[in-house]
Parts: C-alpha cells; sequence; structure tokens
C-alpha cells in the first residue's frame, strides 16, 4: 500500500509538471487549436480550477494502483511496459470515453483526438514512471 | 442688484427648445469585439428586432435626448456557434434577456449633413441588470436619403457590469476584461 501511495505521489508530481507545463506551452504556441474552448460546456467562472490541477494526482493514483495490481504482465524495458501500460490503458479506458464523448458532446473531432494523445501520453509517461519507481 | 449668472440662467432658459423625433430603423446594428489569450472575436447583432423613437430635445448646439433601445441578448451572432452560446451566457442571457441603451443627451447638434461629425453624448448602458453612465464618442453623418447615421463606439469591461470574464482549462484559456461595443444606428426624422 505504502509503495502505491509513494510512487502515485510521485508520478503525480512528474505527471503535475510535465501536463500542465505541456498545456502551457500548447496554448501558447498552437493557440489556434485552443479557440474551441471557447463553449459553454466547458467550466467558466474558475470554481473548479483546483479540481482541474488536482486531476494529474487523482490519475497517477487510480494508475498507480492499477500498475501494482497488473504489473506482471508488462515485462522487458522500463520504457518498454510504461508505453504498453499506456497503451493499454489508452484502449481500455480512453477510447470508449472518447467515443461517447464525441457521440454525446458538441465538441470537434480534433478536440476529442487531442484528447486521446494527451490521454495516451500521460498515460504512458506514469507507466513508465511506475516501472521505475514500483518494477 | 443685477445678479449675472442668475440672468444668463434666465436667457438659456428662454432660448427656444427645438424638439425632433428620431426613429431607428430595423436595420441598425450593434458590435461587440474582444479577445481571449487565444483569439479575438467579433459578436453582432446584425439587425435591430423593431423600432424605437428617441426624442431631441435641441437646446443651442447642444441637445437633450430621451429614449431607449432594448436589444435582444439572443440576438448576437459570434459566428461561431460556440462562441456565440459563450457569449449569451457570460452575459446572463437567461436572468438578463436584454441589453438596454438609454440616450441621454448629444454634446452637439447643428444641421447633419453628408460630412461625418464627430461629437460626444451620454448614455446609460443596462447590461445583466447593472447599469452604467457612459460617455460615447459619435460620428454623425446623414446620406442623401436623408438618414442619419450615428456610429457610436465605447470601450467598456466586463467587470464594470460586475461580469466575469470566461476563463477555460483552470485558466489557461482567458477572456479579456475590455470590449469594445461599437453601434450603428440609422434614423430618420419625424
Amino acid at each position: 500500500m505504502k509503495k502505491i501511495i509513494i510512487s502515485g505521489l510521485l508520478t503525480g508530481c512528474i505527471l503535475f509538471v510535465l501536463s500542465y507545463g505541456g498545456l502551457w506551452l500548447a496554448v501558447r504556441f498552437f493557440s489556434a487549436l485552443f479557440a474551441e474552448y471557447n463553449n459553454p460546456l466547458f467550466n467558466s467562472d474558475g470554481n473548479r480550477d483546483v479540481l482541474f490541477y488536482l486531476h494529474a494526482f487523482i490519475f497517477s493514483f487510480a494508475l498507480s494502483w492499477f500498475w501494482d495490481r497488473f504489473k506482471s504482465m508488462f515485462r522487458g524495458h522500463m520504457m518498454l511496459r510504461g508505453l504498453e501500460f499506456g497503451l493499454v490503458y489508452a484502449l481500455v479506458a480512453l477510447l470508449p470515453v472518447m467515443w461517447i464523448s464525441f457521440s454525446a458532446l458538441d465538441v470537434t473531432f480534433v478536440m476529442v483526438l487531442s484528447w486521446f494523445a494527451y490521454g495516451f501520453i500521460q498515460a504512458a509517461v506514469a507507466g513508465i514512471a511506475l516501472a521505475r519507481l514500483n518494477p | 442688484m443685477f445678479h449675472i449668472p442668475l440672468f444668463l440662467i434666465s436667457l438659456l432658459l428662454l432660448l427656444p427648445l427645438t424638439k425632433e423625433r428620431w426613429v431607428i430603423s430595423e436595420n441598425s446594428s450593434l458590435m461587440v469585439n474582444g479577445s481571449t489569450n487565444v483569439n479575438k472575436f467579433a459578436c453582432e447583432i446584425p439587425a435591430y428586432d423593431q423600432s424605437d423613437t428617441l426624442t431631441v430635445s435641441k437646446n443651442g448646439r447642444a441637445a437633450v435626448l430621451s429614449g431607449c433601445v432594448g436589444l435582444n441578448i439572443a440576438s448576437f451572432d459570434c459566428h461561431n456557434t460556440m462562441m456565440t452560446r459563450d457569449l449569451r451566457k457570460t452575459l446572463k442571457q437567461k436572468e438578463y434577456p436584454r441589453l438596454y441603451i438609454q440616450f441621454l443627451s448629444l454634446s452637439e447638434i447643428s444641421d447633419v449633413t453628408a460630412k461625418t461629425q464627430t461629437i460626444t453624448g451620454l448614455v446609460n448602458i443596462e447590461l445583466a441588470g447593472v447599469t452604467k453612465r457612459l460617455e460615447i464618442n459619435y460620428q454623425i453623418s446623414a446620406d442623401p436619403a436623408k438618414v442619419i447615421h450615428l456610429l457610436g463606439t465605447k470601450d467598456i469591461n466586463f467587470s464594470d457590469f460586475n461580469l466575469i470574464p470566461p476563463r477555460k482549462l483552470g485558466g489557461m484559456i482567458r477572456t479579456n476584461d475590455q470590449l469594445t461595443v461599437t453601434f450603428h444606428l440609422k434614423i430618420k426624422t419625424i
């Protein structure tokens, strides 16, 4: 349990820096892609900002438990295990969620595709970190 | 004793006060320009959906106006469905469905000709339940059909009307507080 929490916390810190740093850079350098977020579907008064920024840790703790439970199924080099873990997460969790999001919400395909890519990269990075921290 | 200020005020009061009625035609428009840290937007009410009348009381070169224009927030079009909905939500359309511009005065109103004159005037703008008195810069002219074109421009802030500019993704996408409001009234005198 202790290992799950510690590796989850450290992975959360890595994801926090990479995710929000990456997002900040993407908004700065590919600003046109983000114009679609001026949409009432997205919270606009800032009252959920804390929840938004906590996402990295919610994600890392969930993946840390998942990794601990199924890590024996991912074999090979740390990088390969992490990438495979990210791919499994993308197929099992992300794809169905993105599918239902695109079918039910008034969002563009490019937006949903970017969420899928973002989620896959996050899960792969988390997988690599977890393979290193909790082999 | 002869009191000069009182004498001048009395003289002013004796000046002939001429009244005119201005009918705002239905193809008048209003435009709002704003920006976010990722894009710019221009939203407009392309055609005024009713005809209102303003009363113009000329007193020398200046004029006192009375009358009000009410605009439907639902008529705003940002040429992008999502932005349009977002603007309407920000302006609290459900609670305050109309934006009102109450005309109060014009600094100068001599004969309106084809030559564009720059004047100023006071208006009260009521938006989202908050009323603000603002000085507007106008350009006024008349076309050959004797339609008066009154083009008003003013920079306002969302915060002036207790509105919160939208911010998305934890503040990574932010709408700037300042908006430029431009309205073009096409007026016929009666």
